[in-house]
């Protein structure tokens, strides 16, 4: 009962959030044509890759499905909160002793407030990215797939929440935090397979890439999404929960540590 | 001119003392950046080990071609960071420090802050030259008037873009996706688009202007690319003045009170 209404009031957050980011559709709208514009330059990249592989199918995967998988990936990194930032600069300008005294708890309180803001971004961009890839590709996959994917690219927000929230904190002692996002980013973008799908990668790398966090907030709901299957949501799912489970306890232990030696200035 | 130039150097010098008086920040963020672009670059990497070549671009021809578009961004960025936040500037009021003051406009606002992390792109782009395997005093040469051309055309592009607040109130956004656009055609091979994109990369977003046609001239000089660079900076230059002092005709402020820091 107690924990129904704890998580009520994230819901309450989260609600406001989603209601404050439909406020400007165009906004939204305008910002979704990104993803048009790296679907073009991925569409124009991977056919003439295709074409010089001479072959249909490259890494168990067809030019369509590259271009699907392509566009939840994007769709994916460009809705997804800007955590890091937000929990900084609540370090960095002492904002953070306003929310501390809050019947909340400070990291829940900015995973509802990001997911909130996201979700509509989620759309758009699914919707603006899909729609150009429909039509220059072909129709996307089995749509009895789209919740299981849909189901994972959450507990990809919330492990890639824990990554950037364990960054945002790094504030608590290095203040500037600027250089660990962009590193975090690439990393990312890169082992997280934002550019080019795991499948591509040689061998010893995709080993490596599969055994860390960033295939499971990336690569892991793209692949599903193009390729869906119970063995291979579960498989997935379990991945995420574990991680979920490892960085929710580390960035809480962080938090905590952080908070016992703040010292704000002036008020 | 003179006077200017003198100018620019005493602001950049000023700019740099203020950064250097948060060593450790300055430093994490030229590091930082290297390091983002060489992971960024792995990319490239990956793909030319499965895919060897696509229309003719090997991975010898990314090193340069990221190289060039690297050095370029990194060196208006650093020289001239406040053309990112013109628009900003514009429509805040916050021109009118700059127009209060016996020195151009534009040079000042644009030259009155330098993005430290624009250090670490100039010198990793340096490196990726160096590693195109194509160095030789000739090369190097062609390199560094490669890059200020197309640092030329970069902040050019980001004035003229940024002076649509004039005219427009809040153009940030359109501003950051039109600098975005840029950025991210410039980095890709420029076989990969023919036709009606190729020529909305030399005029309307002229991403072929700070990567494919500076990566060429360092490939092999030729008069007709030396000329066509040439030509894309000194009009995009021209348009980016143009437009800035068209737009100035319009600019309004509140006169509100404002410390510039």
């Amino acid at each position: 009962m107690r924990l129904c209404r704890g998580l009520a009031k994230y819901c309450a957050i989260f609600k406001a959030e989603v209601a404050n980011s439909l406020v400007y559709p165009g906004d939204l709208a305008s910002r979704s044509l990104t993803i048009v514009m790296f679907m073009w330059i991925f569409s124009q990249l991977w056919r003439a890759t295709y074409r010089a592989a001479g072959s249909d199918v490259v890494g168990g995967l067809t030019l369509r499905e590259t271009l699907w998988y392509l566009m939840l990936a994007e769709t994916i990194v460009l809705s997804r909160p800007r955590l890091s930032t937000r929990v900084a600069e609540a370090v960095k300008d002492g904002s953070i002793a306003y929310l501390l005294n809050k019947p909340y708890n400070f990291l829940l309180y900015q995973m509802a407030v990001g997911l909130g803001n996201s979700i509509a971004r989620l759309a758009f961009n699914a919707l603006a990215g899909g729609a150009f890839i429909w039509l220059t590709a072909g129709p996307p996959p089995d749509p009895r797939g789209w919740p299981l994917a849909l189901a994972s690219v959450a507990a990809a927000w919330l492990i890639d929440f824990c990554l950037s929230a364990a960054i945002g904190l790094a504030a608590f002692v290095t203040e500037d935090i600027a250089a660990f996002e962009w590193i975090y980013s690439k990393v990312q973008m890169i082992l997280g397979g934002l550019l080019i799908p795991l499948d591509f990668f040689p061998a010893w790398l995709r080993s490596v890439a599969l055994a860390m966090p960033f295939a499971y907030t990336i690569y892991g709901p793209a692949r599903l999404f193009v390729d869906p299957s119970i063995g291979r949501f579960v498989a997935l799912f379990g991945g995420q929960l574990a991680w979920l489970a490892v960085l929710g306890v580390a960035v809480a232990m962080l938090y905590r540590r952080g908070v016992a030696a703040l010292c704000i200035n002036g008020g | 001119m003179r006077r200017e130039l003198t100018f620019l150097v005493a602001l950049w010098k000023a700019n740099l003392l203020a950064a250097m008086e948060y060593r450790v920040s300055f430093i994490s963020q030229i590091a930082g950046m290297m390091l983002n672009n060489a992971v960024y670059f792995l990319f490239w990497v990956i793909f030319f080990d499965r895919f060897q070549s696509v229309r003719g671009w090997e991975l010898s021809d990314m090193f340069l071609l990221f190289g060039i578009v690297a050095s370029g961004f990194g060196l208006g960025v650093y020289l001239f960071g406040n053309a990112f936040s013109l628009a900003d500037t514009i429509a805040g009021g916050r021109l009118d420090y700059y127009l209060s003051l016996p020195r151009p406009v534009l040079l000042h606002a644009l030259a009155s802050r330098s993005v430290s992390s624009g250090l670490g792109d100039f010198t990793y782009g340096l490196i990726s030259f160096a590693l195109a395997g194509r160095f030789s005093p000739g090369a190097l040469a062609r390199f560094v008037g490669a890059t200020i051309l197309a640092t030329v055309v970069f902040v050019a592009f980001l004035v003229l873009v940024q002076s649509l607040a004039f005219w427009m109130g809040n153009a940030t956004m359109l501003a950051q996706q039109a600098t975005n656009a840029l950025i991210t055609f410039a980095m890709y091979p420029i076989t990969l688009f023919d036709g009606t994109a190729k020529l909305l990369l030399f005029t309307v977003i002229p991403a072929a202007f700070i990567g494919a046609v500076p990566a060429e001239l360092v490939r092999q000089f030729t008069w007709p690319t030396f000329a066509a660079l040439l030509a894309g900076a000194a009009g995009f230059l021209a348009l980016a003045l143009f437009a800035f002092h068209r737009g100035l005709r319009r600019y309004e402020s509140g006169s509100a009170i404002q410390i510039q820091v």
